[in-house]
């Protein structure tokens, strides 16, 4: 079971990568954007990811109610706009590659919700995502240091 | 897990409760709210909320996550461990290792087409739980499952739930 593997990116990655994340939440709204990084994270299971996410979101106002009914969020009537729902589904589309792509319905949503420029902004946020949680996941970064 | 691309088809936020089912068949309802509190009496109370907490995440069932974090959290529960069940294998110092074997096991019976429930899973929940433990565990599991194939077939809604201050 997981014991901390104490892997570290490389500088100039971990620099690359962080400003990736910095350019991919420009012109999204900060609440969708911690919706994203924390429903990839449970998909990932990136524990470390999930601690972070939530502690932010917390921080930034968000609704305990809409934190604990992300893994449920399909079912959650009422709890998440359309465009939030767009937004997930995509993020859990790109995340799960391995179980169909990104189905046309997923995009089509996604673009009714989204201009191309927000949108491609998505995307970007969910890639950056999905590569901090295999990082954190694969060297096993313990949860529960943020603040 | 393949549980992702059932978003595909069920793109309506439309999404309102079906069908009243205690008021519908009050007798089922009753009956399985005696099957939980018969499964859980002896159990420690934090354990059986993780339990619930982690099936109704696997089956997506709104309602019940939202009443059993709600409920962990008014027993006291540490948000933390709540926010974390979602990843709890790779939540290294969160969960005791009763409550991992615990939660290994839920997850197995839970979702019983993705491999039964291996020998090596029961085996661990045998390590932490006496035999009659591990039989009223496997009962709070298999009740929360009816409750979660209850909440989300009918689509009860979340969000109106409201923890008792002192539960257990």
């Amino acid at each position: 079971m997981s014991s901390p593997r104490q892997g570290k990116l490389p500088a100039e990655v971990y620099q690359a990568m962080y400003a990736a994340t910095g350019a991919a939440k420009k012109g999204l709204d900060p609440a969708l954007v911690e919706l994203i990084l924390i429903r990839a994270s449970q998909l990932n299971h990136c524990a470390y990811c999930i601690d972070m996410h939530i502690k932010d979101a917390l921080a930034g106002g968000e609704r305990e109610e809409r934190i604990h009914l992300l893994a449920a969020w399909e079912e959650a009537t009422g709890i998440y706009t359309e465009a939030e729902r767009a937004a997930l589904a995509l993020t859990e589309a790109v995340t799960v590659l391995t179980d169909g792509f990104v189905p046309d319905e997923v995009y089509a949503r996604a673009a009714e919700h989204f201009d191309p420029t927000q949108l491609s902004h998505l995307v970007s946020l969910i890639g950056v995502i999905n590569f901090w949680n295999r990082f954190n996941v694969a060297f096993r970064t313990p949860p529960g240091h943020q603040r | 897990m393949g549980l992702m691309r059932r978003s595909v088809g069920a793109m309506t936020n439309a999404h309102g409760p079906r069908m009243h089912f205690a008021r519908l068949a009050p007798e089922v309802h009753r009956a399985l709210a005696g099957v939980e509190a018969a499964a859980k009496k002896d159990l420690d109370p934090t354990l059986v909320e993780l339990i619930k907490i982690r099936a109704s995440q696997l089956n997506r069932c709104a309602f019940c996550i939202d009443m059993h974090t709600k409920d962990a959290l008014a027993g006291g529960e540490r948000p933390e461990r709540v926010h974390l069940l979602n990843a709890w294998e790779e939540a290294a110092g969160y969960y005791t290792d009763r409550e991992r074997a615990a939660l290994a096991l839920t997850e197995a019976v839970t979702v019983l087409t993705d491999g039964f429930v291996p020998d090596e899973v029961w085996a661990r929940a045998a390590e932490h739980f006496e035999e009659t433990e591990l039989a009223h565990v496997l009962g709070v599991i298999v009740a929360i499952n009816a409750w979660n194939r209850i909440g989300v077939t009918t689509r009860m809604t979340p969000g109106t739930y409201r923890a008792a201050p002192v539960k257990h």
